[in-house]
C-alpha cells in the first residue's frame, strides 16, 4: 500500500496540462473534439477556476485530470510525474462531484469513511472525527444524506475529497446547486478552506462571479480551447480578445462597429453617426473597420463640452441605488448601449447623454478574428 | 365554507358515485373468472356442473388433488409437478439474476459496437412467439438428453425470464447517478467493487421486482412445459389441464381445486414484494 494517503499532511503540487486533446469517437456520428489542445501551469497551492459557456469543455478537461476520461493526446503531470496513462485511484486526486456523490444508504461518518477503508487507510475513525472538527460538521455525522440540506451536502462532499489529503483537488460546479445565499456563505467558505489546507484547486464554473471571488487565476474557456489565462483582473480589465470580453463581465460590455481614425499621435475611433472615442490601442491603421467593446462600468457621463464622446438619449433608466443603469440610443448604431451612471443624477426618457471612457478601457477588436487590437 | 378541495377528505358527487359503481362493475367482471374458479373448487363432484351459488362447501377436492387419490383418478401426480414448478421458475429466475444483472449493469453504463443490437436480441425473446422455437428445440432437446428434465426447463424459460430481468434492471442501472460510482473509483475501489458494493445494494427494490415479475412469466409458461415435458417434468400449468380428460371424464372441481393451489405461490410471492412492483411493471416509462 502507498504511505502517501496515511501522511497528516500533504504538499501540495504543481499541475501542469501539456498541450492536452479530447476527441470523442463516434460510429454513426463525425468525431467530435471537446478538448483542443490546452495548455495550463497551475502553480502548488494555487486555485484556478475554468470559466467558459455549457460545452466549452472544462468539465471534460476537469475529468481528464481525474483518470475519470481517456486523455486523447497529450500530458497531465502532478508534481513531477506524468498521470496522464494512470487509472483514476493511482492519481490521488480528490473531486467534488456536482452532484455531490453521498452514497445513500450511509451515515455522513460512513461516507467519509468509504474512500479511507479502500486503501486500508490506518486511524480512520480519528481523521474522519478530525475533518469533521475542522469543518464544523460534527453534529452531521450520524445523519444520512437524505437528512441534510444542499449546503450541507456539499461541505461533506467537499469534506469527503479532502479526507485523502490529495494534493490536488477538482470542483465541478460546486456552487451550483446552492440557493443566492447559501451561495455566498459557501463560496467564502471554500476560499478559507483551500487556504488553509492548501491545495491546488481547480474549479469548474460557468459562472463568474463564482469564479472572480474564488480563483487567483483564471482560463475562460471557449470550444476546447482556453481563450485566456490570467487574474480576474487581467482578464476583466485586460481581455484576449472579444469572447473573452463578452463572456466575462456583468452588465455585458457594449460591442459596436467602428471605424479607426489616426489624428496626429491621438488613435480615435468613430462609432455610429457623430460619435467619436479616444481609444489607447496603437496598432490599428486609419479607416480600419473595428469592433468597439465598452463596458457599462467603464462609462464616464461628466464629459466636458468639447472632448470627444458618444451622444444618445434614453431609452430606459434603472435605478440600482449605489448607481444607475442608462438605456442609451446612440444614432448610427444598431444595438442600445448600456451606460453605468452615478447615483447622484436620475435620467428620465428622451433625456439627452453623453458618455465617454478612458483611452485604455476603450478595446479594439478585430471584426475578423475578434481577436484584440492593442 | 369554500368549495375547495380538503385533503384526506372526499366528496360525493353525483360523477364519482357514478365513477365508483362502473369500477366496481368493472371489477366484478374482471374478477368473475377468479371468483368461479374459487367456488368450483369448492364443490364436490355431484354439484360440479351446476350453476347456482348455493352450495355445501368443501375443502375435500384440495386433499384429493394433493394427495395420491387424485393420482389414481387423473394420473397426475400433482403434488410432484407443484415441486417441479417451484425448483424450475426458482432456478431459472436465480440463473436468470446471476447473469442478467450484470449483464443489465453493462448495458446501462456503457456503449459498444453493437450493444443496441444486443439488447434488442434479449428483447426479442420476450416477443418472438414460443411456439415459432418450439419445435426445434424439441428435436435438440432430445438429441442432448434435456428432454423432460427440470435442467432443460430451466433452461428454456431463460427465453422468458432473461430478457425481463435484463430489460427491467438496465433502466434502474441507468438511473443510478454514475457519479457515485466514479467517486468510489476515484476512493481507490475496483470496479467489481464498487458494482458490488456501490450499484448493487441502491438496485435491490429493481432485483426484488424483477425476479417477482420474471418469477410469475416463467410459472405462467405453458407452451414449453407442455412440449419439452413428458411425464416426469411435468409443470402445474400442464398439470392441471390434464384433471380435464385424463381417464376419460372431466373432474372440473379437481381442475379448479388445481388451479387455485396454483395459483397461491405467485400470489404469496407478490404480497410479499407487492411494494416494489409497481416501478417493475413501468419500466420503460422512465428511461426510453
Amino acid at each position: 500500500m502507498t504511505t502517501t494517503t496515511d501522511t497528516a499532511v500533504s504538499t501540495a503540487q504543481r499541475l501542469v496540462l501539456d498541450r492536452l486533446y479530447k476527441t470523442f469517437e463516434s460510429r454513426n456520428r463525425e468525431s467530435f473534439a471537446a478538448v483542443r489542445g490546452i495548455d495550463l501551469d497551475i502553480e502548488p497551492g494555487e486555485m484556478v477556476a475554468l470559466l467558459g459557456p455549457s460545452g466549452c469543455g472544462k468539465t471534460t478537461t476537469l475529468r481528464m485530470i481525474a483518470g475519470l476520461e481517456a486523455v486523447t493526446s497529450g500530458d497531465i503531470r502532478i508534481g513531477e510525474t506524468s498521470v496522464a496513462s494512470l487509472p483514476a485511484k493511482r492519481r490521488n486526486v480528490g473531486v467534488g462531484f456536482e452532484s455531490y456523490a453521498l452514497y445513500p444508504p450511509l451515515s455522513v461518518r460512513e461516507n467519509l469513511a468509504y474512500g479511507l477503508k479502500a486503501r486500508r487507510a490506518k486511524n480512520v475513525d480519528q481523521r474522519v472525527d478530525s475533518m469533521a472538527q475542522r469543518l464544523g460538521m460534527t453534529d452531521l455525522l450520524d445523519l444520512r444524506p437524505a437528512a441534510l440540506s444542499s449546503g450541507q451536502k456539499q461541505r461533506i462532499a467537499l469534506a469527503r475529497a479532502l479526507i485523502r489529503n490529495p494534493p490536488v483537488l477538482l470542483l465541478d460546479e460546486p456552487l451550483s446547486h446552492l440557493d443566492a445565499s447559501q451561495r455566498q456563505h459557501v463560496r467564502r467558505e471554500l476560499k478559507v478552506l483551500q487556504r488553509e489546507f492548501g491545495y491546488t484547486t481547480i474549479v469548474v464554473t460557468h459562472d463568474q462571479l463564482e469564479a472572480l471571488s474564488l480563483a487567483d487565476r483564471m482560463a475562460v474557456m471557449d470550444a476546447g480551447v482556453i481563450r485566456q489565462f490570467g487574474s480576474p483582473d487581467e482578464i476583466f480589465d485586460d481581455p484576449d480578445n472579444q469572447f473573452v470580453a463578452d463572456f466575462v463581465g456583468e452588465p455585458k460590455i457594449n460591442l459596436v462597429g467602428g471605424t479607426v481614425r489616426i489624428d496626429g499621435d491621438r488613435t480615435m475611433v468613430h462609432i455610429g453617426r457623430a460619435g467619436e472615442l479616444v481609444t489607447a490601442s496603437r496598432i490599428v491603421q486609419h479607416d480600419q473597420q473595428v469592433t468597439v467593446g465598452l463596458r457599462p462600468q467603464d462609462c464616464r457621463t461628466d464629459v466636458s463640452p468639447a472632448a470627444p464622446c458618444l451622444e444618445g438619449e434614453i431609452k430606459v433608466y434603472e435605478n440600482l441605488l449605489e448607481f444607475g443603469q442608462a438605456t442609451v440610443n446612440v444614432p448610427g448604431v444598431d444595438d442600445a448601449m448600456v451606460v453605468q451612471t452615478p447615483a447622484g443624477h436620475r435620467w428620465t426618457r428622451a433625456d439627452p447623454i453623453r458618455f465617454t471612457a478612458a483611452p485604455e478601457r476603450v478595446y479594439l477588436f478585430d471584426t475578423e478574428t475578434g481577436e484584440r487590437l492593442r | 365554507m369554500s368549495t375547495e378541495l380538503l385533503p384526506g377528505r372526499r366528496r360525493f358527487t353525483l360523477t364519482s358515485v357514478l365513477a365508483d359503481l362502473a369500477l366496481l362493475a368493472w371489477f366484478t367482471f374482471a374478477l368473475f373468472p377468479i371468483l368461479w374458479m374459487v367456488l368450483l373448487a369448492l364443490k364436490t363432484s355431484a354439484e360440479q356442473t351446476s350453476t347456482y351459488f348455493a352450495f355445501s362447501p368443501t375443502l375435500e377436492n384440495f386433499g384429493t388433488v394433493l394427495s395420491a387419490r387424485g393420482t389414481e383418478l387423473t394420473s397426475v401426480d400433482f403434488t410432484s409437478t407443484l415441486i417441479t414448478s417451484v425448483v424450475s421458475c426458482v432456478g431459472a429466475v436465480l440463473v436468470s439474476l446471476i447473469i442478467g444483472v450484470p449483464a443489465a449493469y453493462a448495458a446501462g453504463r456503457w456503449k459498444y459496437r453493437g450493444s443496441n443490437d444486443v439488447m434488442f436480441t434479449i428483447l426479442s425473446f420476450r416477443f418472438a412467439p414460443e411456439l415459432m422455437v418450439v419445435v426445434p428445440l424439441f428435436v435438440i432437446y432430445h438429441q442432448i438428453g434435456l428432454f423432460d428434465t427440470r435442467v432443460g426447463l430451466i433452461w428454456v424459460l431463460q427465453l422468458v425470464t432473461m430478457p425481463l430481468v435484463v430489460w427491467i434492471l438496465r433502466s434502474y442501472f441507468q438511473d443510478l447517478p454514475e457519479d457515485l460510482e466514479q467517486a468510489a473509483l476515484l476512493d481507490g475501489y475496483t470496479r467489481r467493487r464498487t458494482f458490488l458494493t456501490v450499484a448493487l445494494p441502491l438496485v435491490r427494490p429493481g432485483i426484488a421486482a424483477a425476479a417477482l415479475l420474471a418469477f410469475i412469466f416463467a410459472w405462467n409458461n405453458y407452451v414449453f412445459a407442455l412440449i419439452l415435458t413428458g411425464n416426469e417434468a411435468n409443470t402445474v400449468t400442464v398439470a392441471i389441464t390434464k384433471f380435464l380428460g385424463g381417464g376419460g371424464q372431466a373432474y372440473y372441481n379437481l381442475t379448479a381445486a388445481a388451479a387455485v393451489i396454483a395459483a397461491l405461490p405467485p400470489l404469496i410471492l407478490a404480497l410479499t414484494i407487492q411494494r416494489y412492483l409497481v416501478r417493475g411493471l413501468s419500466f420503460g416509462a422512465v428511461k426510453a
